[in-house]
């Protein structure tokens, strides 16, 4: 792994921190029931709000990371999200990209298998979360802002797939 | 000896969580993530403000199961895993009484909020106060403490109830002041349901 981690610890507040950025530990139960909710909201634009959240949350995160170790090339400012995605427990990904777009395969999934853990397979895919993600991904990779690019969760390992597979394009 | 709050809270703040060579962190028997706090927090706070009136209910309590649920299971892995055996329990003379405690030394030493019991009455009634709390940094209206209420809600359940898995559902926590709001702390009031 080549990102640089600094994890590091409030005294006063016990409040954790990765690279500056409050982090808090939850489980598969807490994501499997926040990404149930917002498709249960969906009368509402649940499912398009966790998206986008992600989407905003993560982007400033790469990009900060990338602005601090002055990374120019787009391959080495995709592999931070790459990785991150690794650190932050959500499993492994393999990234193919150009700025027009590419493809994501997810060969561990901390939301999918999670979800199966919880509730067995479902009969559509689940990974909003991860849909946001790579939207953040590849726009911080190509220097472009967030909604940039469209993701489409194409298989799933939610639903029985091998791999979780997803389409990313230009929009 | 009863546990020592901060003795326990300093030894179990070390501990680190890392993703293993799949980019996962299964510990606690679940599976662990480690999520920025921006994140958690504006989800919330855009699912309420689209909301209409008659569907905020459901909202909140879908963000509170949320959390209950994570702090039921995992809570459990928690206060039976090697950690919480080797630093809490040769502590332990009070009996639940005293894994509670251990649990909130836990709840703040993972960052979830710097939290105690201020008032407890064993399988009845306990009361919570938190100096501090992620949830207090969102933006929106009202006490807004969602995660903190389910995990709350959970421990007891787990100290208390039937035994795990058995006794989900049997208490309920609601938040009576919030930093968020202006309050000094967060007070939390969990009570059979």
């Amino acid at each position: 792994m080549s990102l640089i981690l600094d994890y590091s610890l409030d005294n006063e507040t016990y409040r954790h921190s990765l690279n500056g950025q409050p982090v808090v530990m939850h489980s598969h139960h807490y994501l499997a029931l926040i990404t149930k909710l917002a498709q249960d909201l969906g009368d509402i634009g649940g499912a398009q709000i966790l998206r986008d959240v992600v989407e905003e949350s993560m982007w400033a995160i790469f990009d900060d990371y990338v602005q601090k170790n002055d990374l120019t090339a787009p391959l080495d400012r995709c592999n931070v999200g790459r990785e991150y995605y690794s650190v932050f427990g959500l499993g492994k990904m393999v990234v193919t990209a150009n700025e027009s777009g590419g493809e994501v395969r997810l060969i561990r999934s901390h939301i999918d298998e999670g979800w199966v853990m919880k509730w067995g397979p479902n009969h559509k895919p689940v990974n909003l979360f991860t849909c946001g993600y790579i939207a953040a991904i590849f726009a911080v990779a190509f220097k472009k802002p967030v909604k940039s690019y469209t993701v489409t969760e194409a298989t799933s390992m939610a639903c029985g797939d091998a791999e979780g597979k997803f389409i990313v394009k230009l929009s | 000896m009863t546990v020592m709050r901060d003795t326990v809270v300093k030894a179990l703040a070390k501990c680190t969580v890392q993703g293993d060579e799949n980019g996962l962190i299964p510990e606690y028997d679940v599976l662990v993530n480690l999520l920025p706090v921006s994140l958690l927090n504006k989800f919330s706070e855009r699912i309420l403000a689209v909301a209409p009136a008659d569907k905020k209910d459901l909202v909140e309590n879908g963000l509170v199961r949320a959390a209950y649920e994570c702090g039921y299971h995992t809570g459990c892995g928690i206060i039976t895993s090697d950690i919480f055996n080797d630093v809490v329990l040769p502590m332990v003379t009070e009996g639940e009484k005293d894994i509670l405690r251990g649990a909130y030394a836990a709840f703040t030493a993972w960052g979830w909020a710097k939290a105690g019991i201020v008032q407890l009455k064993e399988a009845e009634k306990m009361v919570i106060r938190a100096n501090d709390y992620y949830e207090a940094d969102s933006v929106g209206e009202g006490m807004r403490a969602y995660m903190f209420r389910g995990l709350c809600q959970a421990f007891f359940d787990l100290t208390y109830a039937d035994p795990y898995p058995d006794g989900m559902d049997t208490y309920v926590c609601q938040q009576t002041k919030g930093i968020e709001v202006g309050d000094q702390y967060g007070e939390f009031v969990v009570t059979k349901k």
